[in-house]
């Protein structure tokens, strides 16, 4: 069994070369190593979404993603979407909205909205409720949630 | 109040967004302590057994293992027992396991797999003891007892002649019983009485933030940094449980991921406390989420009521019986007993009552606050007889309702406060949004009928006799520091909070920051629960602002050389006829140094009155107005949720889109709860007790159109506040069944209301 393998990942921008244990998953590279903790762990088993960031621009739960896996793609955390400061337009719609409440599930929806938006630039009502599946989030009732997502359709990409 | 202008000078923006938004927020999941172990917990896979031994050297040995607590060193604490007003759960198992689940040992180590690891290496014996799984096995003759001896503690204290009772029989944790009149004479004399059941189910509060606490303990202080929602209440406990003096417990609150009651009152932070003492470092115990599942419901319970009503329609008297399913601890079912049993009557008028309401134990996971607190086990039942009665007597059920609901003003129960909304207002709001006088039924349509049904959900909010302080801390530049330790969890209550001192003080939004809640500094709360954030906290926090702008206008006063009464504080400026006077260079000039700080104190509460039922007038009331369609098809008993209209009464939202998202979010509990979510047993183990397996709504379950509104009919809170956060919950699954019945004329009287139990009802109908 290999010990250690050796990865080199672009995170929010930034190359890192990194030396994991086979076994490490991604949200604790995040959380531990690079100290990026908006992406929370709530389920640790691919259900909640809480954890979702994006690899080469596709939402993946980073509590079941092996840091392996990674060797050559690109992570984008919650911390790495705000452009120099500048909010990203679905960042800017959940604030509009008032999209979240505990705020725990919420760098976990922005990315996943954000991975949809890209894929689905005006994605209608049906398809809003289905993407967002994939997230739970036990306080808003989605609604807010929702409309975050048609408001950050129409901003466009920012 | 409805329509009455806004008292508001600038507009709410949410404080906490930007950090939420981004990911800067942090949560006591995100804290780390320099030294810090990492703790895992041996669950019993038992529902009842004794312990005759427990070896943990093994355990012990592993490389990376500092220490292990069983319950021999819980036994050697002062006072190992924590629960609200009884006290018998365990800081962890002395003797004895009572569901699956339970905390038996637990290990502190490097790393959390290391801790992991231990667990495997901990030897347990047990004896196994046959066990109570439901209500009726508990409180069969001969069945096995969970507590052999009286456990600590006392009943919940009641005003009048209620009865509170601790433990009165085998297995029966404590009973409530409330009178008023007498219910069997005028149920004898009602033109009809009405016998009905109904079941409610247990589901758990799904925080999406587990569980998390850390502690430290350095020499006399012991220092928690956890995700408890009642920092003082944890204080006491920790102070009581460990023998030291409250000024030697320290509580750090951070941001909280979700609680919904789930994180309330005493649970594992005294276990959390015991290792860091063994261990002699920090501990950090993060639980997972399949391990929160095992750690606290929401009540299953079975309510009988038995309700007498005219020939005419009008209420007579009502008798309930309820059996509320604490699970194996206490936890806060004692209270719970008797909010259940205070509100089983609903909005309305009745010449006699009589309840009997108490918690069972079984071995199962223990139930505690949720959300609604016994208000949405009362309403569910109680609304879905009224409904029941309306359609058995051929009145619509809307017109029922109307013709027996307390008026604005008219007290709840004698003795209580009166009514502080428009409840038939809010009920034609209902009726207005969802088209109730339009409906179809449309029942020609092949297989699948549509129907509609209203509720109305009610319960007291605040707390009884709470009480709050709070200090508002105006810095030489006019910005504040709100110091309360109602904790943000997901409510608003950072931001409502804070304009409630920013409008008090004439100054904006952005200047005031919420402090960080820290029970050294922090002044005393009685808990983040019971909706009572803006109202309690709220009046103390305002009180606190009011404080600070006196002293700033007498300071100014002395400096201008006239009276306090003359001056006007706006936006850090003090004006006196046309003259205005900055702040900022006043206090620089007379204090120079480091600048000065003008600290108001506040504070509240609210009075205990002999006379009332729970020993104190409740503070307001959370009426929960509820419209629901429904689609059910008849072959295969599967409902379909077509519109959902909720209404709530804030008195005056501070944080109107905070008050929206507050019913929003309960109404969508209750909905999952009444449809499909349930924590099940399958015999002694818990059957889902897992995400994988625990299914809690997601978007893609939204009905189709779901739709809330807020009136504002006043309240005793900041500007006409009242809180709100619990009103979603309380009116959703009986509106829902009523939809039903509505549709195909059956009644399902056990939710969650799955497909398999509709279409038996409709079978049986046949």
């Amino acid at each position: 069994m290999t010990d250690a393998i050796e990865v080199a990942v672009t995170i929010n921008g930034r190359g890192h070369r990194l030396t994991v244990p086979p076994r490490r998953v991604l949200a604790d590279v995040l959380r531990e190593d690079l100290q990026l903790l908006g992406c929370k762990i709530g389920c640790d088993q691919a259900v909640c979404g809480a954890c979702t960031v994006l690899v080469d621009g596709m939402p993946v739960t980073a509590c079941t993603t092996f840091a392996f896996e990674l060797d050559g793609r690109a992570v984008t955390t919650i911390e790495g979407l705000a452009a120099g400061g500048i909010l990203d337009p679905v960042q800017r719609a959940f604030l509009e909205h008032s999209a979240f409440q505990c705020g725990f599930c919420t760098p976990g929806m922005i990315l996943s909205v954000k991975a949809l938006l890209a894929r689905h630039p005006e994605p209608d009502e049906r398809l809003i409720r289905q993407w967002l599946n994939a997230n739970i989030c036990r306080c808003t009732g989605y609604q807010m949630i929702v409309e975050a997502v048609r408001t950050a359709a129409r901003m466009g990409p920012g | 109040m409805d329509g009455a202008a806004s008292p508001f000078r600038t507009p709410v923006v949410a404080l906490d967004g930007p950090d939420k938004v981004t990911g800067a927020a942090r949560y006591t999941f995100d804290v780390s302590v320099p030294g810090m172990l990492h703790a895992k917990v041996l669950r019993s896979p038992y529902p009842h057994a004794g312990i005759l031994s427990i070896d943990t050297r093994r355990a012990e040995a592993l490389p990376g293992v500092v220490a292990a607590v069983t319950g021999a060193d819980a036994a050697r604490l002062p006072d190992p027992y924590y629960g609200v007003a009884i006290r018998d759960q365990p800081v962890v198992a002395i003797d004895k396991v009572r569901y699956v689940g339970d905390m038996v040992a637990a290990v502190a180590a490097i790393d959390e797999e290391t801790a992991y690891r231990a667990l495997a290496l901990i030897d347990v014996q047990y004896e196994k003891l046959p066990a109570v799984m439901t209500i009726e096995a508990a409180l069969a003759e001969g069945a096995p007892v969970l507590f052999d001896t009286p456990v600590a503690g006392e009943p919940i204290k009641l005003g009048g002649d209620l009865i509170s009772l601790k433990e009165p029989r085998p297995n029966v944790l404590c009973e409530f019983g409330y009178t008023h009149g007498d219910a069997d004479a005028v149920l004898a004399r009602s033109d009809h009485v009405f016998e009905d059941c109904f079941h409610f189910s247990r589901i758990n509060h799904f925080h999406l933030e587990p569980h998390v606490n850390i502690a430290r303990v350095t020499g006399e202080l012991i220092e928690l940094w956890s995700c408890n929602q009642d920092p003082f209440v944890l204080r006491s406990d920790i102070a009581r449980i460990f023998g030291r003096h409250a000024n030697n417990i320290r509580i750090h609150a951070s941001y909280v991921g979700g609680g919904f009651g789930g994180k309330s009152f005493c649970k594992m932070e005294p276990l959390v406390v015991l290792l860091a003492m063994k261990a002699g470092r920090p501990v950090r115990l993060c639980l997972s989420l399949d391990e929160s599942l095992l750690t606290l419901t929401k009540h299953a319970g079975i309510l009988m009521l038995k309700t007498g009503v005219t020939k005419d329609g009008r209420l007579t008297a009502r008798k309930s019986e309820i059996q509320l399913d604490g699970g194996a601890y206490s936890d806060a079912s004692a209270l719970t007993v008797v909010k259940t049993g205070y509100r089983i009557t609903g909005p309305y008028r009745w010449d006699a009552v009589a309840t009997r309401a108490y918690a069972v134990r079984t071995n199962t996971v223990p139930a505690g606050s949720f959300r609604g607190f016994g208000g949405t086990q009362a309403s569910f039942a109680s609304e879905s007889q009224i409904d029941m009665i309306a359609r058995r007597l051929g009145i619509d059920p809307h017109d029922f309702r109307c013709k027996n609901l307390l008026a604005p003003g008219e007290p709840f129960r004698p003795g209580d406060s009166g009514i502080d909304s428009d409840l038939a207002k809010g009920l034609d709001e209902v009726v207005e949004r969802i088209g109730y006088r339009q409906r179809v039924r449309s029942s020609a349509q092949g297989h699948k009928a549509r129907g509609m049904g209203l509720s109305i959900g009610i319960k007291d909010g605040g707390g009884t006799g709470n009480h709050a302080q709070a200090l508002v801390k105006l810095y030489s530049s006019g910005r504040a520091i709100v110091s309360a330790a109602a904790v943000e969890i997901g409510q608003g209550a950072t931001t409502t909070l804070s304009r409630i001192a920013a409008e008090t003080l004439n100054l904006p939004l952005d200047w005031v920051r919420y402090g960080a809640i820290d029970t050294d500094l922090t002044p005393l709360d009685n808990g983040t629960h019971a909706s009572c954030g803006t109202v309690v906290t709220g009046i103390a926090v305002m009180r606190a602002a009011a404080d600070a702008r006196a002293q700033v206008l007498e300071f100014a006063s002395e400096r201008l050389g006239c009276t306090a009464a003359e001056l006007a504080l706006d936006n850090w400026t003090v004006r006196r006829g046309n003259y205005a006077h900055p702040l900022a260079p006043m206090i620089a000039e007379h204090y120079g140094g480091a600048g000065f700080e003008f600290i108001g104190r506040g504070m509240v509460k609210v009075p205990n009155d002999p006379k009332a039922p729970l020993t104190a007038a409740s503070l307001f009331w959370m009426p929960s107005w509820v419209g629901a369609e429904v689609e059910v098809d008849r072959e295969t008993g599967k409902v379909q949720v077509v519109q959902l209209v909720v209404g709530a009464d804030s008195g005056r939202s501070v944080n109107a889109i905070a008050c929206r998202g507050q019913v929003e979010g309960a109404a969508l509990q209750a909905f999952g709860q009444s449809l499909f979510e349930e924590l099940r047993y399958n015999g002694a183990e818990p059957a889902n007790a897992t995400p994988l397996a625990y299914r809690v709504p997601l978007a893609g379950d939204l009905p189709e159109r779901y739709e809330s509104f807020v009136l504002e009919h006043g309240g005793p809170g900041p500007f006409g506040a009242k809180g709100i956060g619990e009103s979603g919950m309380l009116g959703v699954a009986a509106a829902i069944a009523n939809a039903i019945e509505d549709a195909v004329g059956v009644r399902v009287t056990q939710i969650p209301f799955t497909p398999e139990r509709v279409l038996a009802a409709i079978e049986a109908a046949r």
